[in-house]
């Protein structure tokens, strides 16, 4: 009897798992074989054939541009994660923790969705009038007589992308800290100030440590989006900032699909890095 | 109990929600080395009290004196006085070990990691438990993170402990051995408890003293025989749960009830007129008995409740007004009744509680 229903709950199981496994080796798993497959294939300038060689493998690695391009997405991931860090953690310590009403915390963090209601591309461009030359901030800036020329380095330059990126992901930042910090029980922080703790420690030793899974998430959400990015550099860099995206972009506009599956293999190995050492800090299946 | 130094003392203390007044010009004084139960119906403001005890909310007036100094502006981890939460509030991701360490660690006198050792090994032994310091909050009972609770406070070796009822997440049978062992552990240790409860039984078995707290104020303090035997108020009366309360009319020297007319001689101010007596002191006599020792109260019987060492019997009277009576089993059999049938309740008018609206004479 007890045999037969377990037997049940198993084939029951593999039911329930049938469908979702079957879109993943369709949708995820089959592609990234190709992938793998293709960036093996033999490119010539006009065509391609499954012959398989490392040539496209050298000369991603010959290449000073491909190179470059992999260090500057790394840089460029590190700075947009560090500033997310530091201007999304104070803004979810406030909507999270601060803000007493559970309404005007749940207020705040729509507003914080609101720029979503727009495409992602117009909110990239958008930063053009802001920076640019003749942009809203040089225009203050100069009215107010804090400049006397335009600042030229706000538009087309790594420092406009940064901007972008930044504005675009801190929201994700956000999200899961802001999470994380309203689910801490009121009563132990005051427990720890009755023991004596001042703020500083109590944000130390039991904020920070209890907020940790958000932090680890939103920085696994900013970093998978970041470091796939192509349209932000695209629209803000004027061309100056090569991402391994833009990379991507520029091989399968020209049909180089061997060197853009090198990168995109490269892409997939450094995301999995990356979110690998996350989940090593917290162990979030304990967590939430 | 010994007449002491007050430890701690409030003079005028009000404290306002908005339009509710959680706290009404309060006037405490607690002894030292002592143990206070705080008796209040939901709602009267016991929590809002210890909050500002604490100093997690600032009175709207009035002053707090802890050990001879004004604290009221002092901020909360200043204070130097323990808190014990209902829900216990442990720090989830610290093994218990640091969950005790954590006031000697981040308070601001700093403490060297040997005595921080020895301190923290002593008050885990003292609440019993040793051998589980590694152990994570989550993987340990409800009582054990009582105890844990009580260690992490009493660990900074304070005067004054507030418990904000400490057993009310505690299931009966624990909550009975953790009533005893919370008045052990501070019998050990020169400390004052102040112990919030919506609980009258475990106010009046664990107070030295009792305060009685309603709407915002406090109105009776003394030992729990005290309250038990003259609770000041009608309201005390009825929080204690263990006296029938009849509406009435006092009139100079008798008062008029659905017993009828009784002589009265002596009654307590209250707001209105209400005539109390304890179940245990009313008595059951049939339909038409005659020699009642006071007044006669008929009614018609509904049901019991056995309770081990005595039977509680509901009784309805004509106006619908449930009347209880407790019989203890060492006084006798009680009489056999038979339910929805008519009988008669008296007692001993000597033993009644008179509350007027006319100031005592």
């Amino acid at each position: 009897m007890s045999a037969a229903t377990s037997n049940r709950d198993k084939s029951n199981t593999f039911r329930l798992l049938v469908p979702g496994v079957v879109w993943m080796i369709l949708f995820l798993v089959a592609p990234i074989m190709m992938i793998l497959y293709v960036s093996f294939w033999t490119q010539t300038t006009f065509s391609i054939n499954s012959t398989l060689t490392l040539d496209s493998w050298k000369n991603f690695f010959a290449s000073e541009a491909y190179v470059g391009a992999l260090w500057t997405t790394i840089r460029l991931w590190l700075i947009v994660l560090t500033l997310t860090l530091l201007i999304g953690y104070p803004a979810a310590l406030f909507v999270g923790l601060l803000v007493k009403s559970k309404t005007l915390s749940t207020i705040l963090l729509v507003l914080c969705v609101i720029p979503f209601w727009t495409s992602f591309l117009i909110r990239v461009l958008a930063w053009r009038p802001m920076l640019g030359k003749e942009g809203a901030i040089n225009i203050i800036l100069q009215k107010l007589g804090l400049i006397d020329s335009p600042i030229e380095v706000l538009l087309f330059s790594e420092l406009s992308v940064v901007i972008g990126m930044t504005q675009i992901y801190v929201v994700f930042m956000v999200g899961p800290i802001a999470f994380m910090l309203g689910r801490i029980d009121r009563n132990i922080i005051e427990a720890a100030r009755d023991l004596g703790a001042g703020f500083g420690r109590i944000f130390w030793k039991i904020v920070l440590p209890l907020s940790l899974p958000g932090v680890v998430v939103g920085a696994i959400f900013v970093s998978v989006m970041v470091l796939g990015e192509f349209a932000t550099s695209g629209a803000l860099s004027g061309r100056k900032v090569n991402l391994l995206g833009n990379i991507i972009v520029t091989q399968v506009g020209s049909l180089k699909w061997a060197m853009a599956s090198v990168v995109g293999v490269i892409l997939t190995i450094l995301l999995g890095i990356v979110v690998a050492g996350f989940l090593r800090i917290v162990d979030l299946k304990r967590e939430i | 109990m010994t007449q002491s130094e007050p430890i701690f003392r409030m003079e005028g203390v009000t404290h306002r929600y908005g339009d509710l007044t959680a706290l009404d010009d309060i006037d405490f004084v607690a002894e030292d080395n002592s143990y206070i139960a705080l008796l209040g119906p939901s709602g009267s403001g016991k929590t809002c009290l210890l909050r500002v005890i604490a100093g997690f909310e600032k009175p709207d007036k009035g002053r707090i004196w802890f050990q001879g100094r004004d604290i009221t502006d002092l901020p909360a981890h200043e204070r130097g006085i323990g808190f014990v939460f209902q829900n216990f509030a442990l720090f989830p991701h610290l093994t218990i070990f640091e969950n005790v360490a954590f006031g000697l660690r981040n308070g601001a006198v700093k403490v060297s990691e040997t005595d921080i050792a020895d301190r923290v090994t002593d008050a885990i032994d003292m609440v019993g438990l040793t051998g589980l310091e590694d152990r994570s909050p989550d993987q340990i009972s409800g009582g054990q993170k009582q105890r844990v609770a009580l260690a992490r406070s009493l660990v900074l070796q304070p005067k004054l402990v507030l418990l904000d009822e400490p057993l009310g997440a505690l299931d009966a049978n624990l909550r009975e051995r953790m009533q005893i062992e919370l008045r052990a552990i501070r019998e050990r240790l020169d400390v004052t408890f102040l112990h919030v409860t919506g609980s009258e039984t475990e106010a009046l078995a664990m107070g030295d003293k009792v305060a009685v707290l309603d709407q915002g104020q406090i109105v009776q303090y003394g030992t729990p025989d005290a309250i038990y035997d003259s609770p000041a108020i009608s309201d005390v009366a009825l929080f204690l749960n263990r006296f029938n309360l009849f509406n009435g009319e006092l009139q100079g020297d008798t008062f008029v009830g659905p017993f009828g007319t009784v002589p009265v001689t002596a009654a307590q101010p209250n707001k209105s007129d209400v005539y109390a007596i304890r179940y245990d002191r009313t008595r059951i006599f049939s339909a038409d008995a005659v020699d009642l020792p006071g007044p006669a109260l008929p009614v018609r019987y509904l049901a019991s409740e056995y309770l081990g060492s005595s039977i509680v019997f509901l009784f309805e009277t004509k106006d619908r007004k449930t009347v209880e009576v407790d019989h203890h089993l060492s006084l006798g059999e009680p009489r056999d009744l038979t339910v929805g049938e008519n009988y008669t309740l008296s007692w001993d008018p000597a033993q009644a509680i008179v509350f007027g609206k006319e100031t005592a004479r």
